[in-house]
């Protein structure tokens, strides 16, 4: 029987910062300019949510869910981390998810009127993912392929999408829609911590962590 | 001011340079002693005391510079003299990037395969073990360990049938971080075992009492994982500046804190070796180079853990 309580943070993360950092350079190299036409369709839901069209901006969250499911957590982050297979059938479950939600047209809010909160709250987060976090990773003195990018790489994923769920669900269907986001935010937070990124003063060079 | 070289500059110059080449790189940083090797108990084998750990450093998929890197860690380990290899399905990719590794290079003499087995990554024991085979690239593991003790009882039980099948040489159990250690002794004084992997570093010395002792009493070989603390414990010593003590210098040849920290752990006797893991060539070469040469004696081992104490 395991005793999964005596293990630390860092026993959960069994890659380096520097074998983090670059997977992310890895699909900036890989995918390029594909980039641009997903920061496209980010840019495009996030407008179209807030001109109160949240079942066409569902629908254009769903590829970016799918690719990052296959090609970030699948093709990739499964060599490092035995779990990555289960966080990405979660993300292509995700995709599955806004999709249905935008067929079915539950759950959707065509209406902002009265929701100030949850607007600004929403608008944020969608800029936050579309344009803050890939800034942040350049201005961090990491290269131009390191910047994480909307339906490239899951952090600005998740973001994004959290703000479209934000501003274009409400009731269950929002509580849902934001809960493999979410989950996914929280995880990739407390791996970062445990990394001590970017802090790290290993970041770029190899410790000896043995 | 004349730039151009004498007949007698240009020839000083080629001989410096043709020595340079046909110098292996290794003597510029080993001490003519040779990599101490210890005997694995019951029989007439001897093992490096430095291994090489693969825990979250080889762990590199299939990105190809970090596993060109790896490579040339692993031909660094081998040239230098090393042996034991520790990994497991835990660790990711680790065991492919191994066999990439030996792949490359060829498969060394002096390997030593060290794998376990792990309930999460799935299937029997012989299941893993002919799966990290493939990974590696090898047709059987020197030892098989069974990973923080999980299912302890049906892998031991399969590793042993293993064993005495001839599909592996050796079996043990693994802990790490202070676990589990009540239930690590019950099974040292219950079990046949040839390998116990535990943690052991000069600020992690719970072990020393009841253990190792029990180890050295049951004819167990002993694996020391984490010897830097997972990498705090050198960091912490380089990053005050200061060089090793002098005294330590004097008593054992001390030159690097990687010699301080892990000459101090091979020159437990109960210790077979210690498994640092690292990312790069030059701190492998200084790793290997604290197999060499003389070890701190009890006296200067109780007086290496007052100067750790007192920092």
């Amino acid at each position: 029987m395991m005793d999964w309580t005596s293990y630390r943070l860092q026993d959960y993360v069994p890659f380096t910062e520097q074998v983090y950092l670059r997977l992310m350079e890895r699909m900036g190299e890989t995918f390029w300019p594909l980039h641009l036409v997903m920061l496209a369709l980010g840019g495009a839901a996030l407008v179209l949510v807030l001109k109160a069209r949240p079942r066409v901006a569902l629908v254009l969250m769903v590829p970016a869910w799918l690719f990052v499911a296959m090609a970030f957590f699948l093709q990739r982050y499964a060599q490092l981390n035995w779990a990555g297979h289960y966080i990405g059938y979660a993300f292509g479950v995700q995709g599955a998810l806004l999709l249905l939600i935008a067929l079915s047209g539950r759950g959707l809010n065509h209406r902002h009127a009265g929701q100030r909160t949850a607007v600004v709250v929403g608008v944020v987060l969608g800029l936050f993912g579309l344009i803050g976090l890939p800034l942040i990773t350049v201005l961090g003195d990491a290269s131009w392929y390191q910047a994480q990018v909307f339906g490239i790489h899951p952090d600005p994923t998740a973001m994004v999408s959290l703000g479209v769920v934000v501003l274009g669900l409400w009731g269950p269907a929002r509580w849902f829609a934001a809960m493999v986001p979410v989950i996914w935010l929280v995880v990739s937070g407390l791996t970062l911590l445990a990394l001590h990124w970017p802090a790290a003063p290993t970041l770029t060079g190899g410790p000896f962590p043995g | 001011m004349n730039n151009r070289l004498t007949r007698r500059q240009t020839l000083q110059l080629m001989g410096a340079t043709l020595a340079a080449v046909s110098l292996p790189s290794g003597r510029l940083f080993a001490a003519a002693d040779s990599l101490l090797e210890k005997p694995l108990p019951g029989s007439g084998e001897k093992l490096p005391v430095i291994g090489m750990g693969t825990w979250r450093t080889f762990n590199v998929g299939g990105d190809p510079q970090l596993l060109a890197a790896r490579a040339d860690v692993v031909r660094e380990f081998f040239r230098l003299g090393g042996g034991l290899v520790d990994s497991s399905p835990m660790y990711g990719s680790a065991p492919d990037v191994m066999g990439h590794a030996l792949e490359q290079q060829g498969r060394p003499e002096s390997l030593f395969a060290a794998e376990k087995v792990w309930s999460p990554a799935g299937g029997s024991a012989r299941e893993q073990v002919a799966d990290l085979e493939g990974r590696w690239g090898i047709p059987r593991f020197e030892l098989v360990q069974v990973h923080n003790l999980t299912d302890w009882r049906d892998h031991l039980a399969a590793l042993q049938e293993m064993k005495a099948q001839g599909r592996i040489r050796h079996v043990g159990i693994t802990t790490s971080h202070g676990r589990r250690h009540r239930e690590f002794e019950r099974i040292m004084a219950s079990e046949d075992l040839d390998f116990i992997q535990l943690t052991y570093n000069i600020a992690d010395r719970d072990v020393e009492q009841r253990l190792l002792p029990l180890a050295r009493e049951r004819g167990i070989a002993v694996i020391a994982n984490r010897p830097y603390g997972g990498g705090r414990l050198i960091k912490g010593l380089q990053r005050r500046g200061e060089p090793v003590p002098s005294w330590a210098r004097e008593a054992f040849d001390c030159r690097t804190w990687a010699d301080f920290l892990l000459k101090f752990i091979v020159s437990h006797p109960a210790i077979t070796c210690a498994i640092p893991a690292t990312t790069r060539v030059e701190h492998m070469t200084e790793n290997m180079q604290a197999g060499r040469g003389p070890m701190p004696s009890a006296e200067t081992r109780q007086r290496m853990v007052r100067f750790i104490e007192s920092l």
